[in-house]
């Protein structure tokens, strides 16, 4: 049923896609993107400015958008993915180069996120927002300190955690505790993490990947695992109950990308809106919205001193952060354990 | 004594194919059913034989390896947990819902119409946001607890939300209606005469209810079994929500082949199609035994 409402919609998109686009003879950009992460202000701006038309789909999961681009259903000219995806992505030959020369703001993003693995060289995607996953703490109920995953997953916290509902999250923290990271995925150390996951496990008593947050808000969980977007908000909505904090023993920094596919019809309006998007007050905007780690420096020096001094989103100190790398076929194998472990420790 | 209902079974005598108007007539139904239904259904099978595929997708090819990997006992559990809660799901909705339609289908005509819009009206909100309304109702500070505290029943708050029960009340609420008015339809065709009659030739009321009752409005308890079971095995929003997360059903291991880490469609297509074999197989156990009822 929903299924076939989706359908529906897609045809009704196209329809008036196709009506759109035949009235006005206008431009078009067909945006691809994760829910919840472009503001419409500035879909909007871009349109009155250029008066290229964006249509925003959006997904919830980088597999969700990986189904949908390689079934070729829909045409799409700008992705988001994440950087273990657009790892994956360049591996298939499915992006397109971008034109540098047609993204002057490009010097305004950081420089460290040149040089990262999946995409050294900036050569086909740029980063639009920057995260990390930490630990966040409700100290009304919490009195003893939190610094890392072995302070968290303890006995007395049984039943008092909200976890991200992530196979590989929860394996790249359990793996972090044995000094790997996340590139260290094998099947030798799934099986050196399984007793540390067996032992976490029947200690969580929510798995939320979409609101981790609305379970701490309603006082059913005391700590937690969240996005740090998640954590920008609980702070801000709730001053000095919660606190943000990056695990010592690692945390995982997801840096989500545009990038544009093989099959993009309007690689010209791509290039357009990702160097708008770029633009320092553009950029601004998007912080505002969404409280994540901007990666375009000129922007953050617009934002407000408590924009910058929320520790979710601009954590201080050097932390060691480290970004998830492709692992093809093993997706399938952490899948497996962590559905194992969590039917095992589950009612 | 399975007599007695047998000479007012309409359904048992002999029917007539459709003739050449009543395949054209048909035509728009067996369309639709062929392509939403049929060509699905054949998409998945061929799928759960082929390949992962690295970005997703498949590589067509033939293996039973997904077939392997549903016995295996990891997934294999999860299967039997599904089962389990869809059947209890199905009894509960059954003792509850069967009064509930006994009395509906018995009661005046301004009642029934004024009943059976109470049972409807939840239908008029979207299942997700009725769903997060019992998040309301169970969480630590809500309005269960609180109204427990209030009359000082507890004093702690009890955990509600996020546990198999929570799970079970979820289900219950939400396939309940989908019992109740397929025996509500029996019910209201039941014919009055025929339990005075069991009344009178000296059946006590429970002898009337098994003997007489139940077998006459079995089709609308058939039906409503397979409304309930079929869709709660297959379910997985309520568990997420209410469950938080922890009860895996068979639904959610589906998705992470999809829309997971995992991106295994063919592993994903496998489960699928061991799914619409128990469903199957569930209609066809119920047909023959309302075969065997209807004598």
């Amino acid at each position: 049923m929903i299924r076939f409402a989706g359908r529906a919609l897609v045809a009704l998109g196209l329809l008036v896609g196709v009506v759109s686009a035949a009235s006005a003879g206008a431009e078009e950009l067909n945006l691809f993107a994760w829910s919840e992460y472009v503001p419409q202000s500035v879909l909007d701006d871009f349109t009155e400015e250029t008066g290229i038309q964006v249509n925003y789909e959006s997904y919830a999961s980088n597999e969700e958008m990986l189904a949908k681009l390689m079934s070729g259903a829909a045409s799409y000219d700008l992705i988001q993915p994440s950087e273990y995806v657009v790892e994956a992505l360049v591996k298939e030959n499915q992006l397109l180069p971008l034109d540098h020369a047609k993204l002057p703001n490009l010097k305004n993003i950081g420089k460290e996120y040149l040089g990262q693995p999946h995409d050294p060289k900036l050569t086909y995607s740029v980063p639009y927002m920057q995260g990390t996953v930490g630990i966040v703490i409700d100290t009304q109920k919490v009195k003893d300190p939190v610094l890392g995953f072995g302070d968290l997953f303890q006995d007395k916290y049984k039943g008092r955690i909200v976890v991200l509902d992530d196979a590989l999250e929860i394996v790249t923290w359990a793996l972090a505790t044995q000094g790997l990271g996340p590139q260290d995925v094998t099947k030798e150390n799934l099986e050196k993490v399984r007793p540390v996951l067996a032992q976490w496990l029947p200690l969580v008593k929510v798995y939320d990947s979409d609101s981790p947050k609305t379970a701490l808000l309603n006082g059913d969980v005391d700590l937690g695992v969240v996005w740090s977007g998640e954590a920008a908000i609980l702070i801000d909505e709730a001053p000095g109950r919660f606190v943000y904090v990056l695990p010592k023993e690692g945390a995982h920094m997801f840096i989500d990308n545009m990038a544009i596919p093989k099959s993009a019809q309007n690689v010209d309006s791509a290039h357009r809106f990702l160097d708008y998007l770029m633009r320092p007050e553009v950029a601004k905007k998007i912080s505002d919205e969404f409280p994540y780690t901007n990666p375009n420096v000129e922007a953050r020096k617009l934002l407000t001193p408590e924009q910058r001094a929320n520790p979710a989103s601009y954590p201080p100190g050097d932390p060691k952060l480290s970004t998830f790398r492709d692992i093809g076929a093993l997706g399938a194998d952490v899948d497996k354990l962590f559905t194992d472990l969590k039917a095992k420790s589950g009612s | 004594m399975r007599q007695e209902a047998t000479s007012f079974s309409t359904a048992a005598g002999p029917r007539k194919p459709p003739g050449r108007i009543g395949w054209l007539l048909l035509s728009p139904l067996v369309a639709w059913v062929v392509a939403f239904v049929v060509a699905p259904a054949v998409i998945m099978l061929v799928y759960s034989f082929a390949r992962r595929g690295t970005l997703g997708g498949v590589v067509f090819g033939f293996t039973l390896e997904n077939y392997a990997a549903v016995a295996d006992p990891v997934y294999l559990r999860i299967v039997i947990r599904s089962i389990l809660y869809a059947t209890l799901t199905t009894i509960l909705c059954l003792a509850m819902g069967y009064p509930v339609a006994y009395l509906i289908g018995r009661s005046s005509q301004r009642w029934q119409s004024l009943l059976l819009m109470a049972v409807m009206v939840p239908f008029w909100t979207s299942f997700l946001i009725r769903t997060y309304a019992w998040v309301t109702i169970l969480k630590n500070q809500g309005l269960l607890n609180s109204l427990l505290m209030q009359f000082q029943l507890i004093s702690q708050p009890l955990e509600l939300l996020y546990t198999p029960g929570a799970v079970v009340v979820g289900l219950v609420y939400t396939f309940l209606p989908f019992m109740i008015l397929p025996i509500y339809s029996s019910v209201e065709k039941l014919d009055g005469a025929l339990i005075e009659a069991a009344l009178d030739l000296g059946a006590g009321p429970l002898r009337a209810f098994s003997r007489v009752i139940v077998p006459l409005t079995s089709p609308g308890i058939a039906a409503g079994v397979l409304l309930v079971f079929v869709p709660s095995l297959g379910i997985y929003a309520v568990n997420d929500i209410l469950g938080g997360g922890r009860v895996d059903m068979i639904g959610n291991i589906i998705e992470n082949q999809f829309k997971g880490n995992a991106r295994n469609w063919p592993f994903g297509a496998a489960l699928g199609t061991t799914l619409l074999v128990t469903f199957a197989l569930v209609y066809w156990l119920v047909n023959r035994r309302q075969r065997m009822v209807m004598g």
